[in-house]
């Protein structure tokens, strides 16, 4: 029968045109995620043009320190997107666990609990809170069956109140080297914070493709109970989708306390929403089972030069914010028209 | 009315999808009080034909006549203006899961309405008794339609476009989720409304069902009508599928691959198929066994399969293998479209989900050289048709999509493969396709669980039956049975 398969296959080739050639390529591209590449491509063009100070090499490595923080919560949020789910409660993590191991390290005195632990537990009780939450997150919705929007939303302002009651309502001025290295020091002339996101972006794409984690999460995201007929173990992957995911918003919250050296009561307020953002503008479905690191990135960036830009041009701040929802607009029909035209199936985002 | 003029007219009837010729300029007709059965393969176009005649899919060229209302057809949509004047009953239940069995009857329903639009529950809540007691179904008005089982779900769909006093009703696959109890009430309705002058367009992979209730046959092939209006007396099962085919067709025989003297594979002891039962379900199966279970729908054949799957957990008893290690198992299930395939992603990603243990290394990152090969192997042992490997899984045909689950099951190179309904709404040629399929992998020493409700799938394949009925093996033929024994024995319960 292999001749039967290879006979229709080469009579398929024989018949494509150099169109239908050229539509297989635009299905490539922007099933890989790379539809906004050209957009960021133009935008960076006319950011040289209008503004001088845009195509600089500090200006261009600050965006990407800048867009590092909300990049790693974007990739953690993509965890539970990918299998159909979501987690507002990232917001609450971003601000939260480094707010808990900063008042650990420092002294009473400074705003602390007094307990004054080790300089190096900043890292591991950050991130230990914030795989702890997202623990709990994956049990709510795993075992006692909510729907996270609701359990991740009432968690987020639990959070956002937990930040308020560990801290007294006061920021932490500098926690202590192992909280701020990550987000403050520099390495190669690059920002570390930067290098992290480089690193976790690679790593986890790589997973999302290769791994079998990654197909386990596509295949759940695309449809659960053909994966779990598959004999994928869809429980497990769920829950452990929420645990990465507030890993990675728990290293994003120590990134942006490291940039600012303290932590600070508001910190990542409003994140959650550009997270959403990036990852749509990305590509990636919010009804499961579909998007690409390579998209996501881009999701991430777009936002990081826009936002810059319109610092730069001197937009008056109230108009950066409409103007950024404008955008989030304008891009997630784009994307979603481009998905449309490309495959033919409809993506929910 | 003209009772002589046909009910429906169409003519010249195009459509395509992409660069897919589902039809190629059919004309149809249907007359009054007729039940007229559209044949023809998966893919042949009977499906897309039905869809244009109910608005469903716009037809791209062509006219379009039923009763009095006349549509010439350019693409755009055209449903709202026959909707009056047929029901179309489509292959899976598009029920409101969470609304009750009299809301889903009377949807839209102005039978129920009162002015403004409100609608009286009182009078429907009137109606839907009469009507289920008409059909003689055992269920209550105000249960809700997600509760009820697959079969029930589907009369319930029937039921409603019948109610609706359309004078042109589609079915199309009804029977495909029903038991035999529940068939013949269908069978009963059909001919009762027929005789009132209802027209029905009748599409089955069932032939006997079409000799069965069927006035009048059209065929198609390739989006071409190859035989029109042939009165059902005319023809013979034989002449009907070399119709269909194009091409003669052998049907193929069992083979008994069992070796009877080697240790079982899967055993279950004392197993408690529902929540109640006192008495547990033994069975164990044999290397190179071809096991059916057979039996009524919600008799507990699908239950014990899952158990045997390892999806479901008995309720007590106890699945085990040889020495103590359950087997490999791979699992079809009986539902493709819910259960069986991810549509968006491609044949490659589909089967190779079934084996990720296989085919990912250390790291558990997938071994891509190794993923193709077997993919590769695993898709030319199931006879999969795609443009590639890398085509949605959405977009192939019936048949080829209920391959990809076969080739998703056997991933992870099985010991025992358990497959629920394995040729449900699947054409006769991936049928057999499928049947040697499993005759092959029996051969080569796996155990084969198969749970079927069609006798003739089960008289092909299995060299043991096993019925099962309200929790309990009630029943079991081995080796030389007829089909007269396993008929009788199926319907002994029934």
């Amino acid at each position: 029968m292999s001749s039967a398969m290879t006979g229709k296959a080469q009579a398929q080739s024989g018949q494509q045109t150099g169109r239908s050639r050229l539509s297989a390529l635009g299905s490539a591209f922007v099933s890989g995620g790379y539809t906004m590449y050209p957009v960021l491509a133009l935008l960076v063009l006319v950011g040289a043009v209008v503004a001088p100070n845009f195509a600089t090499g500090i200006n261009l490595i600050n965006i990407l320190e800048q867009v590092s923080v909300l990049g790693l919560t974007t990739i953690g949020l993509t965890f539970v997107v990918l299998i159909g789910r979501l987690d507002l409660s990232l917001e609450g993590i971003v601000g939260f666990a480094p707010m808990l191991a900063a008042v650990c390290l420092v002294p009473a005195t400074a705003g602390g609990f007094g307990i004054e632990l080790p300089s190096w537990m900043g890292l591991v009780v950050a991130l230990g809170t914030a795989g702890l939450i997202g623990y709990f997150n994956g049990f709510m919705v795993v075992r006692v069956g909510l729907n996270p929007f609701i359990s991740t939303l009432g968690l987020l302002v639990l959070l956002r109140g937990g930040v308020l009651i560990v801290s007294n309502g006061r920021s932490i001025y500098s926690p202590g080297p192992a909280l701020t290295y990550l987000g403050s020091a520099k390495l190669f002339g690059l920002p570390v914070s930067v290098l992290v996101f480089a690193l976790v972006a690679t790593v986890i794409g790589l997973v999302f493709k290769y791994h079998r984690y990654g197909r386990a999460l596509y295949a759940i995201g695309g449809n659960e109970d053909a994966a779990r007929a598959a004999g994928i173990n869809v429980d497990r992957v769920i829950w452990s989708a929420f645990v990465f995911a507030g890993l990675l918003a728990g290293l994003a919250g120590v990134l942006m306390t490291g940039r600012l050296d303290s932590a600070v009561t508001t910190q990542g307020q409003g994140i959650i929403f550009s997270a959403f953002a990036a990852a749509v503008i990305g590509g990636v479905s919010l009804g499961g089972g579909r998007g690409t690191m390579v998209g996501l990135v881009s999701g991430v960036l777009l936002i990081g030069v826009i936002n810059n830009l319109l610092t730069l041009a001197q937009v008056p701040s109230f108009y950066v914010q409409a103007s950024t929802g404008a955008v989030i607009i304008v891009a997630a029909v784009l994307t979603t028209v481009a998905s449309r035209r490309s495959s033919g199936v409809r993506t929910r985002t | 009315m003209d009772t002589h003029r046909p009910i429906v007219e169409m003519r010249g009837i195009s459509k395509t999808f992409g660069s897919t010729k589902a039809l190629r300029g059919v004309d149809f007709t249907v007359m009054h009080g007729e039940v007229h059965a559209l044949l023809g393969r998966n893919g042949a176009g009977k499906s897309t034909l039905v869809s244009t005649m109910s608005g469903l899919v716009a037809s791209d060229t062509g006219t379009i006549r039923i009763a009095r209302t006349e549509v010439v057809a350019n693409g755009q949509p055209y449903a709202a203006k026959i909707r009056d004047d047929i029901a179309h009953v489509q292959q899976t239940p598009q029920l409101f899961n969470l609304l009750t069995v009299a809301e889903n009857l009377f949807l839209e329903n102005p039978l129920v309405q009162k002015k403004f639009g409100v609608v009286s529950h009182k009078r429907m809540m009137a109606e839907a008794t009469a009507l289920l007691d008409k059909w003689n179904i055992d269920i209550r008005a105000e249960s809700l339609a997600g509760e009820l089982s697959a079969g029930t779900r589907q009369l319930l769909e029937i039921m409603k476009a019948l109610s609706r006093g359309v004078p042109v009703i589609i079915l199309d696959e009804p029977t495909a989720a029903l038991s035999n109890a529940e068939k013949r009430m269908l069978f009963e309705q059909v001919k009762a409304l027929k005789a009132l002058g209802i027209s029905f367009i009748y599409i089955s992979h069932h032939l006997d069902e079409v000799f069965e209730v069927a006035d009048t046959v059209t065929i198609l092939r390739d989006g071409l009508v190859v035989k029109e209006r042939e009165e059902v007396g005319n023809l013979t099962v034989e002449l009907i599928a070399d119709l269909m085919m194009g091409e003669k067709t052998a049907r193929s025989v069992r083979v008994d691959h069992t070796q009877a003297d080697a240790p079982h594979l899967l055993r279950a002891n004392g197993v408690g198929l529902y929540p109640v039962t006192e008495e547990g379900v033994d069975f164990q199966i044999q290397p190179g066994e071809i096991v059916a279970l057979a039996g009524p729908v919600g008799g507990g054949k699908e239950a014990l399969a899952m158990m045997l799957a390892g999806q479901l957990t008995p309720y007590k008893g106890k699945i085990s293998g040889t020495g103590g290690t359950l087997p490999t198992i791979g699992l079809v299930p009986t539902d493709r479209h819910a259960s069986g395939y991810v549509g968006m992603l491609g044949v490659r990603e589909n089967v190779a989900i079934g084996g990720l243990d296989l085919l990912s290394g250390r790291f558990g990152f997938i071994n891509l050289d190794k993923e193709a090969a077997h993919v590769g192997s695993l898709a030319r042992q199931t006879n999969v048709i795609a443009s590639s490997l890398e085509q949605a899984v959405s977009q192939l045909s019936g048949g080829n999509q209920q391959k990809v689950v076969f080739a998703r099951a056997l991933c992870q190179n099985p010991q025992v493969i358990v497959a629920l309904s394995p040729t449900r709404g699947v054409d006769v040629g991936a049928k057999e396709q499928l049947y040697a399929l499993l005759r092959d992998l029996a051969a080569k020493g796996l155990g084969v669980i198969v749970v079927s409700d069609e006798e003739d799938e089960i008289a092909q394949l299995a060299n043991r039956v096993v019925i099962v009925f309200q929790g309990r093996i009630t029943g079991e033929l081995r080796g030389d049975y007829t089909m007269k024994d396993l008929i009788l024995n199926m319907e002994g319960v029934a």
